[in-house]
């Protein structure tokens, strides 16, 4: 192709350069928008699913209350009784039954006082699924023995919340003497990493909250399906609960690790179209922008319209010249917003590495980068095409004499 | 007898402005022949302009036909047309209608873009052209930076961009002193004479007039 006609709309562009810029600065807070949130957040789905996948396909998982009540469930306010453990434990399919009890409370080391989250399970069991499914690993030390007042801490304990802190000394938790026998390998985020664990027993013994669990994990036996036993679960937890309490409403969720993972990404999915719309948004009025100066610009140039016609420009000639135009708004907007978000995205990718609440890996896929471009390339020629569509079909003898 | 290369054939334009209807051209007829200078001169507002734009193709009649080499344009495409345009007519304005953030070079460079004439070739011809008219001095100044008479000058210069047969003038010392008209005229004088191109100027003055072979007058829309 002839690169005159672009050269001439480069010279159009630049004989208005605060216009030009102004208009371009629009397409790039669009683009910025989009390409910074969609990398982040397809980042964050992936390091999430990453890690909901290590888990095995055959553990299911059991909370108290509705599954809208898992942040309820978290702080601890719903519990799981002991007699629904039991049930859980009597019910066909299952092997193994891990209860996880959590609590806030006070942990002194070394003249120092502050309040960690400790969580107790029975250590027996829980280590082969945790070291299988969860990914747990001894960066330093040993497991804590049942029935001992021992702990383990996790990767950020040791760096942030005591500074300093070393295996085979001792701590005081709740008034009452432990001592560090392990530090485990990062979990992959900020907070399972500042968590310190013991023995269910133990905690039971010194947190005073004798019965019950936050959180039940049990593990399916391989001879049936993790979703019949889901299943067998529910109606299990139902019936004794009926029986016990007089209970009808299952105040109780059971999930297969399975369909946690289809769950979260799917709200992953959900999140990222409504990143994707409300960033559209920023970019249509991008392109508004650009429509609105094209318009601008056919205006002022009326008369050059008429004169090119004049001369013997065509009707395409003129659609192209304004095309071309509208298309390097787009375009360079694309690439300023493209190069900026990708930026962001990098600049916290690296933040979350200094500062892991979670580990983030920010995804700027060729992909995006190519989808940035084209796009917003595209964006500026279809703003421009109804400008440059009224600029072609000027009569020429009006464009002349338009004063 | 050689063959007309320009006819108009009773041509008429009108203007609808709201309900009225305005005649600007009641049929006027004209043979113009290779080698030709003319003049069209009448009053303000008689249509001078509006004949102009017709026999440039830049307009169509109302009713009538205009033939070029005997070939009627109203059957030609709108792009057809602007090729013919740029190829075989060359426009000069009354205010002379350069393109203000283009050079002069590039202002004569244009016309030549549309023909799709290559860049190396366009800027030799371009040049030539100027320097011929006695502007290589002012070639890479924009008409801002130009006084009336080189811009005029330039514009004469992008009309014979392409090399055409007819030169169509609307008024080309209608914004310029006397001398620096009486100049533009004779450089019109000398590509009629040196160069055989055709010629029509449209002016409402007599010595302007006087430069042609060939007067037409129009009044109210008709040659009398
Ligand atoms: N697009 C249009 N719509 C309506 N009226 C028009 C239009 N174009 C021209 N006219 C009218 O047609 C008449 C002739 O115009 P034209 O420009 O051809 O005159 P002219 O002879 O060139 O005059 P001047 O010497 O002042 O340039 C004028 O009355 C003008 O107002
Ligand atoms: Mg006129």
């Amino acid at each position: 192709m002839d690169t005159t006609l672009f050269k001439l709309s480069i010279r159009n562009l630049k004989t208005r350069p605060i216009r030009s810029w102004l208009t371009i600065i629009g397409v790039v807070i669009g683009v910025f928008l989009i390409i910074s949130l969609l990398s982040l957040s397809e980042g964050i789905k992936t390091a999430v699913l990453q890690q909901l996948r290590m888990m095995g396909k055959d553990l299911v998982m059991v909370f108290p209350g509705e599954i809208s009540d898992v942040m309820v469930a978290m702080t601890g306010d719903l519990k799981l009784s002991d007699e629904d453990i039991e049930a859980i434990k009597k019910t066909k399919g299952v092997e193994n039954v891990v209860p996880m009890a959590w609590k806030a409370e006070v942990m002194g080391y070394k003249g120092e006082k502050k309040t960690v989250l400790i969580y107790g399970n029975p250590w027996k069991d829980a280590l082969e699924i945790y070291k299988r499914d969860m990914g747990w690993q001894l960066f330093q030390g040993r497991w804590p023995v049942p029935g001992k007042r021992e702990i383990i801490v996790g990767d950020v304990v040791p760096k942030d919340v005591f500074p300093g802190m070393k295996i085979n000394t001792e701590a005081t938790i709740a008034g009452k003497k432990f001592e560090i026998v392990g530090v485990l390998k990062s979990l992959g985020n900020k907070q399972d990493d500042s968590m310190i664990g013991m023995d269910l027993e133990v905690f039971r013994q010194i947190t005073g909250e004798r019965k019950g669990a936050q959180f039940v994990l049990a593990k399916t036996s391989s001879t049936y399906a993790a979703d019949d036993v889901v299943e067998r679960i529910k109606t299990e937890l139902q019936e004794t609960r009926k029986r016990r309490r007089g209970e009808d409403l299952p105040s109780f969720t059971v999930l297969s690790s399975e369909k946690i993972t289809d769950i979260v990404g799917n709200i992953m999915g959900i999140i990222q179209v409504a990143i994707f719309a409300l960033a559209s948004i920023a970019i249509i009025v991008g392109g508004i922008g650009i429509m609105n100066t094209m318009y601008t610009a056919t205006h002022e140039r009326i008369k050059e319209i008429g004169v090119m016609k004049a001369v013997g420009a065509k009707n395409t000639t003129i659609t192209m010249i304004f095309l071309i135009e509208s298309g390097i708004l787009g375009f360079v907007g694309g690439l300023g917003g493209t190069v900026l978000g990708i930026g962001l995205a990098k600049i916290m990718e690296l933040y979350f590495q200094v500062h892991p609440i979670f580990y983030l890996k920010a995804s700027a896929s060729p992909w995006l980068i190519l989808f940035g471009l084209l796009f917003s390339f595209f964006i500026g020629c279809i703003s421009g095409f109804l400008p440059a569509r009224s600029a072609s079909k000027l009569n020429p003898v009006d464009a002349l004499r338009y004063e | 007898m050689a063959m007309p290369i320009l006819q108009l054939k009773n041509v008429w334009k009108t203007f609808s402005l709201g309900k009225v209807k305005l005649d600007v051209l009641k049929g006027v007829s004209l043979d113009i022949y290779s080698g030709d200078f003319m003049s069209i001169m009448g009053p303000s507002g008689s249509g001078k302009s509006t004949c102009m734009y017709i026999i440039g193709f830049l307009d169509v009649p109302t009713k009538g036909a205009v033939f070029l080499q005997q070939k009627n344009v109203s059957e030609f495409s709108q792009d057809k047309l602007a090729h013919i345009r740029g190829r075989k007519i060359g426009f000069v304005f009354q205010q002379f209608n350069l393109l203000p953030h283009l050079t002069a070079l590039e202002n004569v460079m244009l016309p030549m873009i549309f023909q799709k004439v290559v860049e190396k070739e366009r800027e030799t011809r371009a040049k030539q052209i100027l320097a011929s008219l006695d502007l290589d001095k002012r070639a890479h100044h924009k008409p801002g930076e130009l006084s009336g008479g080189e811009q005029q000058r330039v514009a004469i210069a992008r009309s014979l961009a392409n090399d055409p047969d007819i030169i169509l003038a609307d008024e080309p010392t209608g914004n310029l002193d006397t001398t620096t008209g009486k100049a533009i005229m004779h450089i019109l004088k000398q590509l009629h004479q040196d160069k055989k191109k055709t010629i029509i100027v449209v002016t409402h003055d007599s010595i302007i007039a006087d430069y042609s072979k060939r007067i037409i007058r129009i009044k109210d829309g008709q040659f009398i």
